[in-house]
């Protein structure tokens, strides 16, 4: 119902009085070349359904496709579209919105969708449906590339599962592997619930204000409403459809399933760029529909968003300290990280927003590579076929010094030391936290950003100061893997010095939310 | 101030206590008489044959998606020809057609892309095949 | 002033910067392309020092036109509303005079490195002449910072670049020991500099040394005008307890880097490193910055009678202990370590004296001699075969007359002879200290403890100066040295001249005596920044401290140091003098136990580490098991605990999930609901 009816206002409604003028559909670059690319991938597949002959065709035009579409984001995003004077860009009566967070985050998920397809490459090699796997993550990079641009409920919505459908498909991706299918079923019954929750929230605003478009339902709770109680229900319910996109507590039980068992650079996928899509469609819904200044008095969900980001991070980081396999703890750290970026949303009602939800993209930023880079690490060892607890990481640093020395980065940098954009990013979140005033979320923090050092140290003792395992092996250096968790650890060293060019941009596209 | 939540609570408490007042009492005055009849599944009178975990075979699940995506390319198709002469005449023929090409060409794609790696091609599966066999033998 | 000359000027200062990059360079190109280069990353260490020494004169001019500069470069962290972390720098005629100081010394210290070192086939010269250039560049950065962060910084630098250096023979066993020894016993020091300077930004939000918004101006208006300091927080203490407190914490540092008493251990044996690293250390590098450094912020020290009270004595006891101590030892080297400690005795009494331009004239004559006196030792050192026993020495002035006179020279300086440099500073320290002395009995302390140390400086600086040159050989290595070479005479003879005139600059007494206006040094660093030279810390001593000096002519006590200074020398010759000297020291008995064994300084130090230190470490060591580990180990096991029950939770099974967040979307609901008052 909600979906016919958004459709019809799309043929019906605004685009027929307006229709677009080119310069909108430049706006829209990004998205178009995402999903275009996944057409060419059903054709190339079409034509010759043998992947074992095509393998670079497909990864190239996805790779190809993915380079160019990061291209245009940072093309637009440095040419001021839908930022500054002219204010964001409402495309199709505001069902999409092009402004410079959506750009922002267009650049985080191609960026990560680039290091995951190069990495690919090696990773399925001899595997069947490989045209399938590139389909599918091209075709979530668009559902999330549209989730940065949604501009309504409704949008929201069908972006959500644009982004979803295929996830779930590719944590199944290893047919012949329990936990592969077993991960995917989870995440798919787990992320049903999570939908029909979300969908029920949009259905519950749209009886308390009859609007679906996110400005329109600013304007009408701007002026109060009776409904207080729906609202506030169908709200928290909307918030819930998010946490489970961005893997928050108590709507993580998916994460840590999900992650361990779907190939490692789909994780990375999932772990990075879905998780920052949950976030950027947060931060516009909240910021603009159900903005703090006309609706926390009534229904205060910065309140909501505190305890979710105190008990997301203490959980993920608690839970992390205790694994034995890397890739579990690395699920666990993704869900704690969730609570650092939630910290963002927590803290909206004090004056200072631009600030505080800049540093949550910014954090979400750096994660986007460290955390990319450190799956697509273990999706090396995957490869290397060298086990998956911590012991069997012993002495790695003897045989693949360069990797290593990129996941020591990864590591130290995703626990907050200052050798990668990590240490930064958390700072302006702490200094966020401290500056509007959430001294227990800054000290939760400190907290458990010192626990988890423990847990991201014991990767990097294994990897150097471990004596190696008698039958540590490994055969080969996969170009694509290594030159992904290469290009991921220098960009993340990188972010150390160079924060302050991102650092620029997302404050000022967020502050522009609330302009 | 007479809250209506109150009222609803109260309706809530009563709407669980009766069906579970109601069990309590029967189970109170009725006699106990075991029986295998009473736990078997109820197949309107039939006698239950094999177990209720029968396996499908999952390519009446490929059509039935492939039939989900005609269905809904139908559901957006209709309301747009009802409107479709008044919409070529409000906005010019580029801007009322063109869409709709694109996602019907793009619905092609999808469906050329399915048919080709054997989407609606019937496997027969070479154990059914056997019991077939075996079956016919006996 | 025209525009030709002001474009001039601004561009000598825009290029300032590269006055410390220009090593900085060099020590990347030592570091990575050293071995590739004939001499091993030398000559890169040569033109970029020696390129740091024009573009110093060339500021040093500019200053002299009356220019100054006063600019941040780059800013590290900066929050609205407090302060930031910034680099920067300040080119007014004190940097501008040490900068010329630094680089010239180290400028000569690479040349003499490519006869000490090179020439004499050492191993890892890359590495060395990495470590010099980073040594040089570290300290010239701190002469121009701007503020206490960015010398601080710096400061931290120049500690680990000793490090380096003193170990570089890090396969035998005493350097690596004298580099930890020298790193810990400065870092003991800089654990007080770092709480000060955090504790400056507290108090004034800023940490630059100059402009109407720095600190020691704050600290001023803070006590002159009274109104203005309510608004800084001194932590419930009177302003200027406070800022004497500050002023001890950041003394702290200077302790140890200046190797004033009881933090000056490290010296001596940090002789272990190459001798050109011992002269670049003790003569412009390590121990000059903590000295540097209160010069540098001396309007702010001048606030405090305290604070400069304390200074003048630990400086006038330790310019007297250290002296005795040089009295007996044996090493040439050792000797003039001891030496060294006692002249930066010199320099902060003269400081804590209220004589600011004595102390600076005397850091910049000593950096001079004492340079000399090292590269002359190391002379020595080369003709002797690596021997450094000066019982085994004798008799090589005929062999070497250029390492002799100019050690002479450099001896004379040291002892305070007329007309060497060392005794007009000497003299202008002890001066100052008097005529301040006579209306505070500490600072008379001070002074006598100074003027004690005159006598023993003339002793031990001729006693060394005998035994090394003069009488028979006393070995086979002496009566057969090593000749030096050009690289090696050619510093010598530079400072050997400079340690001859620099003295002249400042005539104090002769200036008295005849009314002529010959203070040149004076007169230099009474201009500069307004609030940042000699004049305005003379008031402020005199208004804010309180000193007052007593009427008394400069020629009464220059005549007493003389004095003393030659029967110093005196005694040495009586004693040493002959063809084959005795060993009077064993007359000594039990003072020169003591005196061998630096007055069990070392013992103390390591009985005090060992009992109070090892009590702490233990203290420490249990807060750290039961409070800290108790902590860590509570956490994790609690999130051991806590991670089985999320286990617990995570039980696979996807049911449970869904209950569990049904439930989790419950509890949230029920929680806003409540607090929003939705049920009402």
């Amino acid at each position: 119902m909600v979906i016919s009816a958004s459709l019809v206002t799309w043929f019906s409604g605004p685009t027929l009085q307006t229709a677009p003028p080119i310069g909108d559909w430049v706006a829209l670059t990004p998205v178009l070349l995402l999903g275009l690319t996944a057409l060419i991938l059903f054709v190339i597949d079409s034509i010759d359904p043998d992947d074992a002959s095509n393998t670079p065709a497909l990864a190239g035009t996805a790779a190809v496709g993915t380079v160019l579409a990061l291209g245009a984001a940072v093309v637009l995003l440095a040419a001021g579209i839908g930022q500054g004077q002219g204010g964001a860009l409402r495309l199709y009566g505001g069902q999409l919105i092009v402004d410079g967070m959506a750009l922002f985050f267009t650049v985080i998920f191609t960026s990560v969708a680039t290091l995951v397809i190069v990495a690919s490459y090696d990773y399925l090699a001899d595997r069947v449906y490989q045209a399938e796997y590139y389909m599918l993550i091209l075709l979530a990079a668009t559902g999330m590339t549209l989730m940065a641009a949604a501009g309504s409920l409704a949008t929201v919505f069908i972006s959500l599962e644009l982004a979803s459908l295929p996830s779930y498909a590719l944590v199944a991706f290893l047919k012949d592997n329990r936990g592969s299918v077993e991960a995917g079923l989870k995440y798919f019954l787990i992320g049903a619930l999570s939908s029909a929750i979300f969908a029920y929230g949009i259905s519950l605003v749209y009886g308390a204000t009859g609007r679906l478009g996110l400005d329109a339902i600013a304007q009408q709770l701007s002026g109060g409403t009776q409904l207080v109680g729906i609202l506030g229900v169908g709200v928290l319910m909307v918030a819930g459809g998010f946490a489970f996109k961005t893997a928050s507590v108590p709507f993580h039980f998916w994460a840590p399933a999900a992650y361990e068992g779907a190939p490692a650079p789909v994780s990375a996928f999932l772990s990075s760029a879905s998780k920052a899509a949950g976030f950027v469609v947060a931060f516009r819904v909240f910021a603009v529909a159900f903005s703090p200044d006309a609706v926390a008095a009534s229904v205060d969900w910065t309140l909501a968003f505190w305890l979710l980001a105190a008990v997301t991070m203490t959980i993920g980081n608690f839970a992390a300290a205790t694994q034995d396999k890397v890739k579990r703890m690395l699920a666990y750290s993704s869900v704690g990280h969730a609570g650092y970026v939630l910290i963002g949303l927590a803290a909206l009602n004090a004056g200072q927003n631009g600030l505080v939800l800049g540093a949550s993209m910014i954090h979400l930023l750096v994660y986007g590579f460290m955390n990319t880079g450190a799956f697509l690490f273990v999706a090396l060892a995957e490869h290397w076929e060298i086990g998956r607890t911590f012991e069997d990481y012993n002495g790695l640093g003897t045989q693949a010094p360069i990797a290593c020395v990129a996941m020591s980065v990864f590591m130290f940098s995703l626990a907050g030391l200052p050798v990668g954009g990590g240490f930064m990013s958390k700072y302006f979140i702490l200094v966020g936290a401290v500056g509007t005033g959430h001294f227990v979320l800054a000290a939760l923090l400190l907290i458990n950003s010192a626990l988890s050092l423990y847990y991201y140290s014991r990767v990097v003792r294994s990897l150097w100061f471990e004596d190696p395992a008698d039958s540590l092996s490994i055969d080969g250096y996969p170009v694509g893997l290594y030159a992904a968790v290469i290009g991921a650890a220098v960009i993340t060293f990188l972010l150390l010095p160079g924060i302050f060019l991102a650092s620029d941009v997302a404050t000022s596209a967020a502050s522009a939310l609330f302009a | 101030m007479a809250s209506p939540w109150i009222a609803i609570g109260a309706l809530a408490l009563v709407a669980i206590a009766i069906p579970l007042g109601m069990m309590v009492v029967s189970s109170l005055l009725r006699p106990t008489v075991e029986e295998q009849g009473k736990s078997a599944t109820y197949e309107s009178g039939e006698i239950p044959t094999g177990s209720t975990r029968i396996r499908f075979n999952i390519q009446y699940y490929m059509v039935a998606l492939l039939f989900v995506i005609f269905d809904i390319e139908t559901v957006l198709i209709f309301p747009w020809t009802v409107i479709y002469r008044s919409a070529v005449g409000s906005a010019g023929l580029v801007a009322a057609l063109v869409p709709m090409l694109v996602f019907i060409g793009v619905l092609v794609i999808g469906l050329a892309w399915a048919w080709r790696n054997g989407a609606v091609r019937w496997v027969k599966s070479p154990r059914a095949e056997q019991r077939r066999q075996e079956r016919q033998r006996q | 002033m025209s525009v030709a000359e002001a474009s001039t000027t601004a561009f000598a200062f825009e290029v300032a910067p590269a006055i410390a990059v220009l090593p900085l360079a060099s020590f990347v190109i030592a570091l990575f392309a050293g071995k590739y280069f004939p001499k091993k990353g030398a000559l890169a260490g040569v033109t970029a020092t020696g390129g740091s020494l024009l573009l110093s004169l060339w500021v040093m001019l500019t200053v002299a036109g009356g220019a100054y500069y006063n600019e941040e470069i780059y800013t590290l962290v900066s929050t609205p509303e407090s302060f930031d972390l910034h680099f920067g720098v300040l080119l007014d005629p004190l940097s501008a005079l040490m900068l010329v100081i630094v680089s010239l010394v180290s400028f000569l210290v690479h040349v003499f490195s490519l006869g000490y070192m090179n020439d004499e086939g050492e191993r890892g010269l890359p590495r060395y002449y990495a470590g010099l250039g980073l040594f040089s560049f570290s300290m010239l950065a701190f002469v121009f910072a701007d503020n206490l962060f960015m010398s601080f910084v710096f400061f931290e630098l120049v500690g680990l670049c000793s490090w380096l250096l003193i170990g570089h023979w890090y396969r035998e066993d005493a350097p690596p020991s004298a580099a930890k020894k020298a790193f810990l016993v400065t870092r003991f020091g800089d654990y007080f500099f770092l709480i000060g300077v955090v504790a400056v930004f507290a108090t004034f939000g800023t940490a630059t040394f100059a402009g109407s918004e720095s600190f020691p101006v704050l600290a001023e208006e803070a006590l002159t005008d009274g109104g203005a300091g309510g608004e800084l927080s001194t932590f419930g203490l009177g302003a200027q307890t406070w800022f004497t407190v500050l002023g001890f914490l950041i003394l702290g540092g200077v302790i140890g880097k200046s190797a004033q008493f009881p933090l000056h251990t490290w010296l001596p044996d940090a002789m272990e490193g190459p001798t050109p690293v011992s002269a670049l250390i003790h003569a412009a590098t390590m121990v000059a910055a903590g000295v540097y450094l209160v010069a540098r912020m001396y309007g702010f020290y001048a606030l405090s009678p305290t604070a400069l009270a304390v200074i003048a004595f630990v400086g006038g006891f330790t310019a007297l202990f250290a002296a005795s101590m040089a009295v007996v030892k044996r090493d040439v080297k050792q000797v003039l370590a001891y030496s060294t400690i006692s002249q930066y005795g010199y320099m902060m009494l003269g400081l804590g004296a209220g004589g600011y331009v004595a102390a600076v004239f005397h850091l910049m004559t000593h950096a001079f001699f004492k340079a000399l006196l090292f590269l002359g030792a190391g002379a020595v050192i080369i003709a002797m075969h690596h021997r450094q026993d000066m019982w085994e020495m004798g008799g090589l002035r005929e062999k070497l007359p250029v390492t002799y006179y100019t050690f002479l020279a450099g001896s004379l300086a040291l002892a305070g002879i007329v007309p060497f440099a060392g005794f007009w500073s000497k003299d202008e320290v002890l001066y100052e200290a008097l005529v301040h002395g006579l209306t505070d009995p500490l600072l008379l302390v001070a002074y006598l403890m100074g003027l004690i140390a005159v006598f023993f400086t003339g002793f031990y600086t001729f006693r060394m100066v005998l035994l090394t040159f003069h009488g028979e050989p006393r070995t086979h290595t002496a009566r057969n040295p090593h000749l030096p070479g050009w690289n090696v005479k050619f510093p010598l003879v530079v400072l050997g001249i400079l340690a001859t005139v620099i003295g002249l600059t400042n005539m104090t007494p002769v200036a008295e005596a005849t009314g002529l206006e010959i203070e040149f040094l004076h007169t230099w660093l009474e201009h500069g920044i307004e609030g940042l030279n000699s004049e305005h810390y003379g008031e402020l001593l005199e208004t804010v401290a309180g000193y007052s000096a007593a009427e008394l002519s400069p020629l009464l006590a220059a005549a007493l140091s003389l004095a003393l200074a030659l029967g110093g020398a005196g005694l040495a010759y009586s004693l040493y003098s002959g063809d084959r000297p005795d060993r009077h020291t064993d007359r000594l008995g039990d003072a020169r136990t003591l005196l061998m064994n630096n007055y069990y300084q070392d013992e103390y130090q390591v009985w005090i580490a060992e009992t109070f230190g090892t009590g702490v470490a233990r203290l420490s060591d249990r807060f750290d098991q039961s409070i800290v580990d108790g902590a860590v180990n509570g956490v994790s096991s609690v999130s051991l605990f806590s991670g089985g029950r999320i286990r617990r939770i995570q039980t696979g099974i996807v049911s449970n999930y869904a209950t569990l967040l049904t439930l989790g979307l419950v509890a949230l609901l029920l929680v806003v609901g409540l607090t929003g008052g939705w049920f009402l």
